[in-house]
């Protein structure tokens, strides 16, 4: 997937732009970051409706093959989500997704997606403003993005 | 799952807390034509007490293949779930949880946004769910037997409370006898009592207990491997050799006395001894210890005269080797210990007559090298005596830490030497001053010293002044022909090692942090790991003996015989087929649950030990682990659903 092929979305407050919302996969550790989407909610926190997320035990799970996978099933960004360091509850699994993260900003531009559109972040489970924000910035960022990109 | 099963979907109104965010008309219209073939079961609140029975029998009847919940978070009540699964008879892993409460509902403005959201993921979770396999918990008991390492006083208290209870014990100690640090003291704080004395009923119970099978006490031994979880702790222990058989051994010493090596004696500066020979007088067991480095058989095979004077036959066994033992316990209580920091520091070492303070207690010790008598290294009664507390304590170059014990230590030597020679010059130099407690004033009512306050260690000066040696501080000379320097208590070198192998967490000193400072002191950070004596601050006996105690007292209330563990089957899972051996994922594992199978050349995965993070599953690069329960396939086929 190049930039050039990815189409323009359709925006859903505004109506306008192509066929579509824009698709963006959040992978979420179960024990802090899914934990902060929860409160988000419980919170009354907006989150972006374009998110899926995908729940793991641990953002360890995620290798890097399955962020690519995202991308290949046409996901316009991709995030995951783990514990901050020393509050694992794998001990050390959001390291691991830390290092995979570092691999992934450098593979994706070599696979024609920009890097831009895959975040890694450390959210712990009392932080729903952060998860709150941390989506909204990512989704806004990627709406631009397509305006700039078209 | 053939194309006529079904997947019933739950959709769960929350009593109205979703309110009208989601038009579930057209959620359900969208998936007319799904292979997984839903059926929406619309609950007003599926999660109430009352009607869970109801709901199980309807998902009895409709008999679906998989089903699908979307309710709130999966943190709430995906247990509650799959027991109404389970009450259904259907296998409660066929299941997948949709948050639509917290994350779709609460979080999105427009109806159709959170509508467009929900039919999204339950495409995913419809896509996933066909794949998911049915999984059965194990269960298995607890072991009851409990390990203690470190046999000082807090760990030899722990042992006998546990022993007491009826409970199995291994008690693992670093030393050839037990008994701690306390027992090489002759006068114990506060009331002068000899140590070994004091704690000989308690040695000889244990040793009682090690005869009669009740434990196991593995003397000259370490843990080299630890695995596992509360409940069933696989230990792996490596004990050296003693060379001599301590359940033979009647403790004549005779062999001692043959033996014709003369070596210097670690504990004793300034003697020897020979190379087979108890650690001190007293020691327990009595059984002597042979020192491989220095006895001739070992070296060269050129003596055997302990073997032969030796009363019982197979007693002194020269081909005694290093062992390596394993075995499982469910609890281990971590007693190892602190000390006194050994090493003199810059500007007082090499010089003579100048001694820390469990030296110089060493030194006057009536079991030590003098008798008991207080002399110099030129064997001529003192004159004065320094005691230098806090010596390196409170200090950004020492620890920054009070060991809270010295000053008590101080007092006592100041009391003891000047028993010993009456006329004695005693001076306490002394920084800050913790005395708390009855006893310990008491000792400071009584004590006669002359007292120097100073302000800082590293200006304290040793001086010689016409030919007598002096202590310089502000001006003062503080006569000094004897110098006893109060050194921080730090961790043992036990108990650095067992924080690394353990991987229990450590304040900034070394010293073992509990699971809470003031509400779990007794507790490590890892449960089934309790924390007993100084391993997690220095403490006096009294302190040691009380939280000795006090976890062993945790183990019996924590550790109940007869009780199982379930083991979750959301483990990894190794493809011995599609294994490489290439052993990524055994240095990954932070649960030590991946070990090597040698004969099979593939990773193997113990259910037991493993915690289902999905670390391995991740790294494995040739996909032979599967994480059952969010294998990849189940993954990629949600990712598909929600994408698609």
């Amino acid at each position: 997937m190049t930039e050039a092929t990815v189409p323009h979305r359709y925006h859903p407050t505004t109506g306008t732009g192509g066929s579509r919302p824009l698709r963006v996969v959040v992978f979420l550790c179960t024990w802090c970051s899914f934990s902060a989407a929860d409160k988000a909610g419980t919170k009354r926190l907006p989150v972006p409706a374009e998110l899926s997320v995908i729940r793991v035990a641990c953002s360890g799970r995620v290798e890097p093959t399955l962020v690519l996978e995202a991308f290949r099933q046409g996901a316009d960004g991709v995030m995951v989500m783990g514990c901050h360091p020393g509050d694992c509850h794998y001990q050390s699994g959001n390291l691991q997704a830390q290092c995979r993260a570092v691999l992934l900003d450098r593979l994706l531009p070599q696979l024609g997606i920009d890097a831009a559109r895959f975040r890694f972040h450390y959210v712990a489970s009392t932080e729903a403003d952060r998860y709150h924000h941390l989506t909204t910035e990512f989704v806004q960022s990627l709406y631009e993005f397509d305006t700039g990109a078209s | 799952m053939t194309e006529t099963h079904t997947t019933a979907v739950i959709v769960c109104a929350c009593s109205g807390c979703l309110g009208e965010a989601i038009d579930w008309d057209a959620v359900r219209s969208a998936f007319a034509e799904h292979p997984a073939r839903p059926r929406f079961l619309f609950d007003e609140l599926a999660c109430a007490v009352d009607n869970r029975a109801a709901l199980a029998e309807k998902l009895r009847e409709m008999a679906p293949g998989r089903v699908v919940v979307m309710a709130c978070s999966p943190r709430d009540h995906e247990e509650t779930f799959r027991q109404i699964l389970s009450a259904a008879g259907i296998n409660p892993y066929l299941m997948q949880m949709i948050p639509v409460r917290e994350q779709v509902a609460w979080v999105t403005r427009s109806r159709a946004e959170a509508t467009a959201k929900a039919t999204r993921l339950l495409r995913g979770a419809l896509d996933r769910v066909t794949i998911h396999e049915p999984l059965t918990p194990r269960t298995v008991p607890v072991c009851p037997e409990v390990v203690i390492i470190g046999a000082g006083p807090a760990g030899l208290q722990s042992a006998r409370v546990l022993l007491r209870a009826g409970r199995r014990v291994t008690l693992i100690e670093r030393a050839p006898f037990i008994g701690g640090m306390a027992v090489r003291f002759d006068e114990l704080f506060p009331s002068l009592e000899c140590g070994s004395c004091l704690l000989e009923p308690w040695l000889q119970e244990i040793l009682q207990a090690a005869g009669d099978g009740r434990l196991q006490l593995l003397l000259q031994a370490e843990a080299t491997r630890v695995a596992g979880q509360f409940g069933v702790w696989h230990l792996t222990v490596r004990q050296h050799p003693r060379f001599v058989r301590t359940d033979s051994c009647i403790g004549c010493q005779s062999c001692v006395a043959a033996c014709p090596v003369r070596t210097a004696d670690p504990l004793a500066p300034g003697s020897d001894r020979p190379a087979i020979a108890a650690p001190f007088a007293g020691a327990q067991p009595g059984a002597p210890v042979l020192d491989p480095a220095s006895c001739r058989q070992l070296q060269d095979g050129s003596c055997r005269l302990c073997q032969e004077v030796c009363p019982v036959p197979g007693t002194i066994d020269f081909d005694d080797t290093v062992r390596e033992l394993t075995f499982t316990a469910g609890a281990i209580v971590v007693a190892t210990g602190a000390e006194e920091m050994s090493f003199l520091p810059d500007g007082w070492g090499g010089e003579e007559d100048v001694h820390t303070a469990c030296g110089f207690e060493r030194l006057i010790s009536r079991d030590g090298h003098t008798g008991g008598e207080l002399v110099t290294a030129a064997g001529e009664s003192p004159r004065s005596l320094a005691i230098v507390q806090c010596a390196g304590s409170l200090d950004p170059e020492g620890t920054f830490y009070c060991s809270g014990i010295c000053c008590q230590e101080a007092l006592k030597i100041a009391g003891i030497a000047r028993r010993r020679v009456p006329e004695l010059a005693v001076t306490r130099l002394v920084r800050e001053q913790v005395v708390p407690g009855p006893a310990a004033s008491t000792l400071l009512q009584l004590d006669e010293s002359a007292v120097v306050r100073y302000g800082a260690f590293r200006e304290l000066r040793m001086v010689r002044e016409e030919g007598e040696r002096t202590i310089r501080t502000d001006g003062q000379s503080v006569p000094a022909e004897m110098v006893v320097l109060c050194r921080p208590h730090v961790p043992g070198p036990g108990t650095r090692e067992i924080a690394r192998l353990f991987r229990l967490p450590c304040d900034d000193d070394g010293f073992l942090s509990p699971l809470h400072p003031q509400i779990s002191p007794f507790e490590s950070a890892r449960k089934g790991i309790y924390l007993a004596g100084s391993c997690r601050e220095p403490g006096t006996i009294r302190d040691a003996v009380a939280s000795g105690s006090a976890a062993a007292g945790l183990v019996l209330a924590e550790l109940v015989p007869g009780q199982e563990l379930v083991i979750d089957p959301q483990v990894a899972v190794v493809d011995n087929a599609a294994c490489s051996g290439c052993g990524l994922c055994l240095t990954l594992c932070p649960y030590h649950a991946i070990s090597w199978d040698e004969e099979g050349r593939v990773a193997r995965i113990l259910d037991i030990l493993c915690q289902g993070c999905g670390t391995c599953v991740a790294a494995c690069p040739a996909g032979a682990i599967t994480a059952r329960g969010a294998s990849r396939a189940m993954l990629r086929a949600e990712l598909k659903g929600v994408l698609s």
